[in-house]
């Protein structure tokens, strides 16, 4: 055949016949008109450039504006301003990173037990001496001739008033995990999250009665602790406060272990204590009233000696890094967040906040 | 028409050209994957959440390319506080501590709770209704001992080659994990 | 499903050997608070942990694709097989596709390979490096022996074709850049650790896994629609691995012939691709006043083609700090960078203000990785642009270079191997022996008119 019938032939085939024709007259190969493609090329690009404008074009798609899941607990997290009985009185950072307790002793020095050891600081947090004990601290009690009671996990150690180590006792328990310490006259009170009571010992450390294990016949109930918080305190009228977090209550004990009293409730509500296991920190005022601290929501509010809601010290909004706790990296251990307290002679409440490594001061309000 | 060679000249300059070019991809192919094999450890990687790193933005239960997610809730038992007041089952605050509906925390009844002994309770998560969104784990962090959290689950998972959610993960906590050790699990210890 | 149950007891035996060696090594910290003891003895359940897919499998799926690879140079050269690479097609489609939805795939794996020649933290997965390898291997000697029956995305849209319209050849030249610039934005974004674009925006993915983001799954519907009626648009206007493998085949060892013997010129095969890769024979040389003003115009696009690849690069370096923006790392840094003061988010967070927070609690170890990935981009996207300048230039210059050709043949870089025109030459018939040899002569005679009758039989 003829290249003349060949190209007549695609002629009445072609769909396109004109640029086909061309190409073949030009000799060029491909059956494409150049100037026509870069024409529509460059047509075709500005659209494409365009409609990946509009549509957002190759980002990723965005995380949510919301999060429909949220857990919300938003309307705990401010405090109704009528029942704040509490001004600020000022603030500290502590010198170590993971702060557990603080309490005040009878000199006016705060003592706060944390993985460094036990800091000894003045009112205004300058820091007074360190007191290292191997590892890290969880509980601190001080008593009345300044011998420091320090409790690493699952044991105490003892140190004379300069720091100096004086005893270690034998852990009580293999499974001793200690959060609390209290001193009274004649006894040092362990609280033992891991074994679920309060150890009384001696000031030698021998143990000479447990407190707050399930013993129907006296009627306690035992302590229910999801969570390492478990505290005491001692009252000026030799009773026990404890806290029996997973009941969100405080028990008021003997030294003798019968259970006297208790008050608390759950609840996200102001009066009540929040979440699956609170409060986790104690402190008593001088007429007996009670300070009482919770983590999730963290807040500090005052009781009265009968546990009558009082009033609120600090509430969620004081602690933002706090609130945030579970946000973080957790803890070595798996404790999260947290707050306690140490009320000094004047009824001022110390706040330390465990995850802010601070300590907030608060003045009644009125006071002068 | 027959007259015209039905076969083109043996070696031509195009033939000899493509040759040439033949073996040099052949080589720069070679080379190419002899530097990425270098690079490779013969292991197969799998994605999973670091729980320390999770902050619980709920993406998981949205961005997964499949249709329910594969991230899923699962629980550490040995961590577990056994609340009768388990933040992580009930809302903030329940009317009352059953099992009703309007006292749940999750959007899709996924959470189990069975009574052990009292006051004492123990929570299971059927993975078949759990979609991954994190509730109970932000209620479990937040005020409990975060014994709730996320995890890939393999079973699930098609192993995409780059995870979707990874992309949008708020904590960053999304990573490469050998397949043989595919989980990164809260433990005791 | 049937995946699930059949592992069952691979898992079970995955689940004791990771609760025996694994956990202990993931050992972080102090011990933690442990539960209650319980006075009913209730034993704590252990957490279950399901094993990945073993690795074994991936050594399976390796073996298949080199099967699948084999079997279908095999069908294309030897059987010459549109039948045979049907059934080829289906298996693939459900082993590749539906039963490993579509991943691992060799299309995705590119990046995989950018990502570990630019990281050398990130290690490849072996099964991602062969299916990058081992398609183009083939492709270097049989063509895209891939494409044409083990791929299964080729295969899906091969599968659903219907009535395939000539796609109008400047668009279809115009469009064929798209992969090749598809292929560079892949590579950037995965050697950046940006995005995995060509996964994310993969349109069939979806449809093996029978769900996934809206959207995609959309694109993918509307691509297998269009693909009853343009053969494989997925595969010649966006695939970034069909833009590698064209340019291997190009240089294959083997081509694919549509005649088994020798070209009769009758053009029976003239419309038989529906994939546009049939080329017709070129006319003789030109004539020289032709010749000359032709050779001019090439000279012209030889030099303009540095020229685009400058104007790219320029275009891409200016476009690197929006680029960049692709990075979650990158948008993230920006946006601690504007919000700095400003006091931090209270109430309900959302994702955004999580993230956010994440940046503040290590604002430094944040910036230095967006400002390292900056810098990567600030490489990158000249080279991308650069490439794209490249790609443009050589389409133009390959457009106006003359290509003496005897018979009507496939295109080396566009041929799919499908095999579909093979059944149009007579000389096939003939030697499948369905024609007498006598009529060849006729089929050539017949050519001279409008209609391809023998085409229709063959076809049916």
């Amino acid at each position: 055949m003829s290249t003349q019938d060949h190209s007549k032939n695609r002629t009445e085939c072609g769909s396109d016949a004109a640029p086909q024709k061309e190409a073949l007259s030009q000799g060029a190969p491909a059956p494409l008109n150049r100037r026509r493609f870069l024409v529509q090329g460059t047509h075709g690009v500005g659209f494409l450039a365009l409609g990946s404008l509009v549509s957002g074009g190759w980002t990723t798609p965005g995380n949510a504006a919301v999060n429909r899941f949220a857990y919300d607990v938003e309307r705990f997290s401010t405090t109704d301003p009528k029942f704040l009985v509490y001004d600020r009185a000022g603030g500290f950072p502590i010198p170590d990173p993971a702060p557990r307790r603080i309490v005040f002793s009878k000199e006016g020095q705060l003592y706060v037990a944390g993985k460094r050891g036990v800091s000894v600081l003045d009112r205004s947090g300058g820091l007074i001496r360190l007191i290292e004990a191997g590892a890290p601290v969880r509980c601190v009690a001080v008593d009345g001739n300044g011998q420091v009671y320090a409790g690493v996990r699952d044991h105490v150690e003892v140190f004379d008033p300069a720091g100096r180590r004086v005893r270690r006792w034998e852990a009580p328990s293999k499974k001793a995990w200690l959060t609390g310490l209290a001193v009274s006259k004649a006894d040092v009170f362990l609280a033992d999250s891991g074994s679920r009571l309060i150890w009384r010992c001696d000031l030698e450390g021998k143990i000479i009665g447990k407190i707050g294990e399930k013993n129907p016949e006296r009627n306690v109930p035992g302590l229910i602790l999801p969570s390492p918080y478990l505290d005491v305190k001692v009252g000026g009228d030799g009773l026990l406060r404890v806290n029996n977090s997973g009941r969100h209550r405080i028990e008021v004990y003997t030294a003798d272990g019968d259970l006297e009293l208790f008050w608390g409730k759950p609840s996200a509500a102001i009066e009540g204590f929040c979440g699956c296991c609170n409060p986790v920190g104690l402190a008593l005022l001088a007429d007996g009233r009670h300070i009482t601290c919770e983590k999730g929501l963290p807040r500090v509010k005052r009781y009265a000696a009968d546990g009558t809601f009082e009033g609120v010290v600090a509430g969620p909004e004081s602690f933002p890094k706090n609130a945030q706790a579970g946000k973080a990296r957790d803890s070595e251990d798996g404790t999260m967040g947290g707050l306690d307290a140490a009320v000094d002679a004047r009824g001022w409440v110390y706040v330390l906040d465990l995850v802010a490594a601070e300590v907030q001061v608060y003045q009644p309000k009125g006071a002068v | 028409m027959n007259s015209s060679s039905p076969h083109p000249p043996s070696v031509s300059r195009r033939q000899f050209l493509r040759d040439g070019a033949r073996v040099a991809a052949v080589a720069g192919l070679g080379g190419l994957v002899g530097l990425a094999a270098s690079r490779s450890t013969g292991k197969e990687w799998v994605w999973q959440i670091d729980p320390d790193k999770c902050v619980r933005c709920g993406n998981c239960a949205t961005h997964c390319v499949l249709e329910q997610s594969a991230v899923k809730c699962v629980h550490a038992y040995a961590l577990c506080g056994y609340c009768q007041l388990c933040t992580g089952y009930f809302e903030p605050e329940p009317n009352a501590l059953n099992t009703g509906a309007e006292n749940c925390l999750c959007p899709t009844a996924a959470i189990q709770r069975t009574f052990v002994e009292d006051p004492y309770y123990e929570y299971t998560i059927d993975e078949n209704l759990c979609i991954g969104c994190a509730k109970c784990v932000e209620g479990c962090t937040r005020f409990g001992n975060g014994s709730l959290f996320l995890q890939v689950r393999h079973d699930r998972c098609v192993n995409c080659n780059e995870c979707a959610i990874s992309k949008v993960c708020a904590g960053d906590a999304f990573q490469r994990v050998p397949a043989d050790q595919p989980y990164l699990l809260k433990t005791t210890h | 499903m049937t995946r699930r149950l059949s592992f069952k007891p691979l898992w079970r035996a995955g689940l004791l050997l990771a609760v025996l060696l694994g956990l202990g090594s993931l050992a972080r910290g102090e011990q933690r608070f442990p539960p209650p003891d319980f006075e009913s003895g209730h034993q704590l359940p252990a957490t279950t942990t399901p094993a990945a897919r073993a690795l074994g499998l991936e050594y399976l799926d390796i073996a298949v694709l080199v099967a699948a690879l084999g079997v279908a140079s095999w069908l294309i050269y030897r059987r010459r097989s549109r039948r045979g690479l049907i059934w080829l097609s289906v298996f693939s489609l459900v082993y590749f596709g539906f039963w490993r939805y579509g991943c691992v795939c060799a299309i995705g794996s590119i990046q995989n390979v950018a990502l570990a020649l630019a990281d050398p933290a990130y290690a490849v997965p072996i099964a991602a490096l062969a299916f990058f390898v081992l398609p183009l291997g083939f492709a270097l000697f049989a063509g895209r022996a891939f494409c044409a029956g083990v791929c299964p995305h080729g295969a899906l849209q091969d599968l659903v074709l219907w009535k395939p319209l000539k796609v109008p050849p400047w668009l279809e030249q115009g469009l064929g850049i798209l992969p090749f610039v598809y292929l560079g934005a892949g590579v950037l974004f995965a050697a950046t650790g940006s995005a995995f674009i060509i996964c994310q925006y993969d349109p069939f993915v979806p449809i093996f896994r029978m769900g996934g983001r809206t959207l995609m799954v959309g694109t993918g519907i509307v691509l297998l629609l269009l693909g009853m009626f343009v053969g494989r648009p997925y595969c010649r206007f966006l695939c970034p691995f069909g833009a590698l493998l064209k340019v291997c085949a190009t240089v294959a060892k083997w081509r694919v012939r549509v005649t088994p013997d020798y070209c009769t010129q009758c053009r029976l095969c003239e419309a038989s691709c529906p994939f546009g890769a049939m080329r017709e024979p070129a006319a003789g040389r030109p004539e020289p006043a032709q010749l000359a003003r032709n050779r001019r115009r090439l000279g012209w696009l030889v030099a303009l083609t540095p020229v685009l690849l400058l104007a790219g690069a320029g275009l891409g370096a200016y476009f690197s700090p929006a680029a960049a923006r692709v990075h979650p790392t990158v948008r993230l840094a920006e946006r601690f960078l504007l919000e700095r003061d400003s006091p931090p988010r209270t109430g309900v967070l959302s994702p955004d203000d999580l993230a956010l927070e994440r940046a503040r609690q290590a604002p430094r170890q944040l910036l230095e990785e967006a400002a390292r990935i900056r810098r990567h981009f600030s490489w990158g996207t000249p080279l991308f642009g650069g490439w794209i300048g490249l790609v443009i230039g050589l389409k133009l210059v390959s457009l106006s270079l003359h290509r003496k050709r005897t018979d009507y043949e496939p295109d080396r870089g566009d041929c799919f191997a499908c095999a579909r025109c093979f059944e149009y030459c007579p000389n096939e018939l003939v030697r499948r022996g369905v024609l007498p040899a006598a009529a060849i002569s006729q089929a050539a005679a017949a050519a001279a008119r409008p209609e391809p009758v023998v085409a229709k039989e063959g076809a049916s």
